[in-house]
């Protein structure tokens, strides 16, 4: 029961206008519930609503270098064939996935293995968890800085060790080589980001109730057991959650590869978000740059129904107060 | 695991080594060093020379440590101490306001998310969250343009408006959990003691809610604080520059000089840093609270 | 106002016929020369380090005198402008310089309100294109030279000629005249033309068992000497980079493209048409491969050429760990200023670089010995274009004032050569040439300088398919064929107006 039915204008009146004129009678009667929303509403739309449709119409245009944006030409659906014809289009999609997929997966892995050996009181353990914590704050472009200092392929402190213990003979090449670029960058967002998932796993993990966990030690399950028995189903809600969020912010990620390599080298570590920047800012094609955005929405729609899906989940039963 | 092991196990047995415990503790320590190194290099860095830090194979310890770096960019009598302080400022300034406007616009949006049941609600709901799924990049040439139409192009105005977007669907979602939990029947007595809707939202609702608007305020006062691109592109005049465009200044066409780079960027992180950590039991508690718990 | 005075014709064509002998440097004097033969009060035809020395401080400028003639000194305006000023890495005195000039300009014109914004380097072009888009640019804007031919193909840019703030083109470089040149329309003034040379360390050469004195005279010197360095001593040999940036790359790779044969399209030839592409032909080739043999085959380069640009090469000069660059002579202004800085054991390092720092020429190919014709242009926005509205009167005066040869050879100071060749006459050349080392050797290479495309594509080719060709290569994606190859395909269809 919501606390609306409690309003001045009281339970029977509103029911009745709802009744009455269905929909427009039902938003009326609610009409000051609206003024809560409204600020946030306008501020989303004004910054969302217009570069959607801007996108979307730019997409059918072709801006070549020596036209401005207002002498753009139609060119129906011709962009969009640029965009999935470009040879590098699939190298890109593919890296995009890998990224997507490697740094969601591994950063949630950090996370729930962090979460877990923290859940227990020990001594430091504050201390532990806001140390883990730091790079989840630190600005991502200061990231890509000290990392790319890290890497680096003449002075990095990383090749550096790895000579001193032997491990090889020359400094790695981590970011100037095709094969580890990607890798390499992939560790810098798990670097940043599992920490996120850790604490979202900690949380969740104060739901898991412990005389269930006791009852399952007492008939004898091993550890393995009582995780994947016990605590895991626990973790199942806030774990698709994380997942969600860290994959929609891969996904959207462009500071680390853009500042540390600039989507090199030869393209190996551009993803959409890059190349796409590279399309509209480096080469002027905005036509094709907002196909490809366009094209990029709707799988983020796709990920976003699960997303909305993931996050409201529960929603409903938890509404009735 | 280790969690769970011993938590069960200590009343019962005590005999075997418990290798799952082990386990934890030698990942906790791996993470650890992953994490922290970084940065301590990043520290070590910038209390080198130019020249200590061009050396391979690295001084692993500076031999004649420098503070120079970090007097250059904290004193306000020098140029580049000048700059780096009004960025510092503009930073400040731009992400406290996103954050106080955040709040405003959050928190009663949040609050007829969990409490009202009007039309369209969870289409408006789901259109709020929607927001994060596209990347910034994207959008920021016809945001331009709309901030241009709008006046804001070169204010502070214009990142404002565009970093309260990015804050608002996730300080949204957690308040509402926030508001989920906190049972109804407070604001109904009060409701019956005479007050208004309005008035036991003010004063009933929002005090109980204070850890959480605490937590959203931290993430929108990150995420502004760390923002980028749209700083990059919105703003073209210098002294309205924020700090991560701004230390880019320290890139630049002909040198780069890393341990200069290295203490910016530890400056830039500290404010953060400490932020966090003094407020991080709201941060942890809002993600339980709003975020988790059914 | 003085100006004009020496503005005399000289007897240009017994010159020329004396110059004959100097081959390299008169073939491309005369092609530069060939558009605007008339009278100059420089005469480019004896270009060298030696005529430059004898015609500095020959005369005097009243700068402020001048502009009043163009502009009243009392004008009341506004002014926004755009430039990419001295940064954190420039030497000292590229800052005070500047701060004189600012100080000079709103004496000189105390009532024209002025918001000068110094932009990186690397942030001007995407800036200016967004805030153009957005109506929302400044009145007046200096551009790297690459830059002004794609925002003045999009009508971005008013016509403005150096006689519309009092100045005869004649005063200017030819090339650069050319470089603000679009289907015959000038719609820039050049404020300053560099060119840059090869910055050694003797002391490596030398202890690599090279001649300390003599840089490598052709690029397949210069490749041996990277190796030779390289394995004597463990250190990088050549800066060579490769990333992608907003200019850095082509200005060091295309000198190296040019002398083997090659270039992007027909822009090393003497009368260039922009319409053939070249990046495949046997030249670009070469010099593709010849970079491959010191990044693959060599190792003799640093590694992370690819990741990053120009400016991570400094640094590791400085401290003894790379033994040549192409770079500008303000890179010795700034190793002084460096030095100067250092304690302890690095005062030595220092102190050893910037006394075995040498500058020369860069090298040769088979083909010819080439530069990139850098520098920079001023422009006038579209008053469409420019938020606030365009003030005429307050840039005219502002651009005649920047341009004069006063400050034209100031603010170019330690970095490049003044774009008002007048500049050259006065005492402040002069004094420049007393105390800046190496200019000789920059002021030589003009002549060797070749302009990058005049055509709107020019920079996406120049810092975008340069670069890729490059990476491709170098990380073996492609062959060195393959990558050049696949290069000239990009240019052709960029050309083709297709994508």
């Amino acid at each position: 029961m919501s606390i609306a039915t409690g309003r001045a204008a009281g339970p029977s009146t509103s029911q009745a206008a709802s009744r009455a004129s269905g929909i427009l009678g039902r938003v009326i009667a609610h009409r000051t519930d609206y003024l809560y929303v409204l600020p946030a509403l306008i501020v989303m739309l004004v910054v969302i609503a217009f570069p959607i449709y801007y996108t979307i119409e730019l997409s059918f245009f072709r801006t070549p270098p020596n036209l401005q944006m207002r002498d753009k030409i139609w060119t129906g659906l011709d962009n969009y064939v640029t965009v999935l014809r470009s040879p590098v289009f699939h190298e890109v999609t593919i890296n995009t996935i890998i990224w997507t997929v490697a740094s969601t997966l591994v950063a949630f892995l950090l996370g729930l293995g962090a979460a877990l050996s923290l859940h227990r009181e020990f001594v430091g353990r504050g201390v532990m968890r806001a140390l883990l914590l730091i790079p989840y704050v630190v600005s991502a472009v200061a990231a890509s800085y000290v990392w790319k200092w890290l890497y680096h392929s003449d002075f990095g402190v990383i090749g550096a060790i790895a000579v001193q213990l032997g491990l090889t003979s020359e400094p790695i090449n981590f970011l100037d080589n095709r094969q580890t670029v990607l890798a390499s960058l992939i560790v810098v967002n798990i670097w940043k980001e599992f920490s996120f998932a850790m604490v979202m796993l900690m949380a969740g993990l104060q739901t898991v109730p412990e005389q269930l966990l006791r009852a399952a030690q007492v008939d004898g399950a091993s550890a393995w057991n009582r995780f994947w028995h016990v605590t895991f189903p626990h973790l199942r809600g806030v774990s698709m959650v994380t997942v969600l969020l860290l994959m929609v912010a891969n996904f959207n990620s462009f500071i680390i590869p853009f500042v540390m390599t600039g989507g090199g080298p030869a393209d190996a570590s551009h993803i959409w978000i890059t190349h796409i920047y590279q399309l509209a800012f480096g080469r002027q094609q905005w036509g094709v740059a907002s196909a490809y955005a366009v094209i990029l929405f709707i799988v983020m729609m796709t990920l976003g129904y699960f997303y909305v899906k993931a996050l409201t989940r529960g929603d409903e039963n938890r509404a009735g107060g | 695991m280790a969690t769970i092991s011993e938590t069960a196990i200590r009343p019962v047995v005590r005999k075997p080594i418990d290798w799952w415990r082990w386990a934890g503790r030698f990942f906790l320590t791996f993470l650890l060093l992953f994490t922290v190194l970084p940065m301590a290099w990043m520290v070590l860095t910038s209390v080198k020379s130019q020249f200590a830090a061009m050396q391979y194979p690295p001084q692993w310890w500076p031999t004649e440590p420098t503070l120079n770096n970090y007097f250059k960019l904290l004193d306000p009598r020098n140029r580049i101490g000048q700059e780096f302080l009004r960025y510092f400022w503009n930073s400040f300034y731009v992400s406290l306001l996103t954050t106080i406007l955040g709040v405003v616009v959050a928190v009663p949006a949040a609050y007829a998310f969990s409490r009202f049941r009007f039309p369209g609600r969870n289409f408006l709901f789901f259109a709020v969250l929607v927001r994060n799924m596209f990347p910034a990049v994207v959008f920021l040439m016809p945001l331009f343009l709309l901030m241009r139409w709008m006046g804001l192009v070169n204010t502070h105005g214009s990142l404002i408006l565009t970093y309260l977007t990015f804050g608002l669907p996730l300080s949204i979602w957690l308040l509402k959990g926030f508001y989920d939990n906190i049972p109804i029947q407070l604001e109904q007595a009060a409701r019956i003691d005479g007050a208004t809707r309005f008035q036991a939202f003010l004063f009933i609702v929002m005090p109980l809610s204070t850890p959480g608007i605490i937590a959203t305020s931290i993430f929108s006062f990150i995420g502004a604080w760390n923002e980028y691109v749209y700083a990059y592109t919105f703003l073209s005049r210098d002294h309205q520059m924020t700090l991560p465009v701004g230390i880019q200044r320290f890139f630049t066409e002909f040198a780069t000089d890393w341990p200069g780079l290295m203490a910016a960027t530890f400056m830039m992180s500290v404010p953060v840093v400490v932020l966090f950590l003094v407020l991080q039991k709201y941060f942890v508690r809002a993600l339980t609270e709003g975020a988790v718990k059914h | 106002m003085t100006n004009s005075q020496g503005r005399a014709p000289r007897p240009a064509r017994s010159t020329r016929r004396q110059a004959a002998g100097r081959a390299v440097a008169a073939l491309v004097i005369a092609s530069l020369l060939s558009s605007t033969a008339y009278a100059q009060s420089v005469d480019l035809s004896q270009w060298s380090p030696e005529y430059i020395r004898s015609i500095a401080g020959t005369e005097e400028f009243d700068t402020a005198g001048h502009c009043a003639s163009v502009v009243p000194l009392d004008y009341e305006g506004r002014l926004t402008y755009w430039w990419t000023g001295p940064t954190e890495a420039s030497p000292q005195i590229e800052h005070q310089i500047n701060e004189e000039f600012w100080a000079a300009w709103a004496e000189t014109y105390p009532n024209i309100e002025t918001d000068a914004q110094n932009i990186d380097y690397n942030q001007l072009l995407d800036r200016l294109r967004t805030t153009l888009l957005g109506n929302a640019g400044p009145m007046v804007v200096r551009l790297q030279i690459l830059g002004g031919v794609e925002f003045a193909s999009k009508g971005y840019f008013q016509e403005l000629a150096p006689e519309d703030i009092g100045y005869p083109t004649a005063d200017f470089w030819p090339g650069a005249m050319k470089s603000v040149t679009w289907q015959g329309t000038t719609y820039g003034v050049p404020t300053n033309n560099e060119t840059m040379a090869l910055i050694w360390n003797a002391d490596i050469f030398e202890r690599a068992g090279l001649d300390p004195e003599s840089p490598p005279a052709t690029w397949d010197d210069l490749v041996a000497y990277s190796k030779q360095i390289h394995d004597e001593l463990g250190i990088s040999g050549y800066g060579l980079v490769a990333r992608q940036n907003a200019g850095n790359t082509p200005f060091r790779f295309m000198p190296q493209l040019w002398a083997y044969g090659g270039g992007a399209l027909d822009e090393a030839e003497e009368n260039p048409t922009y319409e053939t592409v070249q990046l495949n032909s046997e030249g670009a080739v070469a010099a593709l491969q010849a970079a491959y043999d010191m990044y693959v085959r060599d190792k003799s380069v640093p590694t992370s050429a690819l990741t990053n640009t120009q400016n991570e090469n400094q640094a590791p000069f400085i401290a003894g760990q790379l033994a040549m660059m192409i770079a500008h002579p303000s890179e010795y202004a700034k190793m002084v200023d460096l030095a100067g800085l250092a304690t302890g054991a690095d005062k030595e390092i220092a102190d050893t670089v910037v006394e075995n720092m040498r500058y020369g020429l860069i090298p040769e190919g088979p083909e010819r010995r080439a530069v990139v014709f850098g520098g920079s242009n001023m422009h006038f926005v579209q008053p469409d274009y420019v938020e606030g509205g365009f003030d005429e009167q307050a840039a005219k005066a502002f651009a005649c004032f920047w341009n004069s040869p006063e400050w034209s050879t100031k603010l170019a100071w330690t970095g490049s050569n003044p774009g008002n060749l007048a500049g050259f006459k006065t005492q402040w050349m002069k004094e420049r040439l007393d105390t800046i080392k190496f200019l000789d050797v920059t002021t030589s290479m003009l002549p060797s300088g070749i302009p990058f495309p005049v055509i709107p594509e020019a920079t996406e080719i120049m810092n975008i398919i340069v670069p890729d060709m490059l990476q491709n290569a170098l990380t073996e994606r492609m062959s060195v064929e393959e990558a050049a190859a696949d290069a000239a395909a990009k240019v052709e269809s960029l050309l083709g107006g297709g994508l």
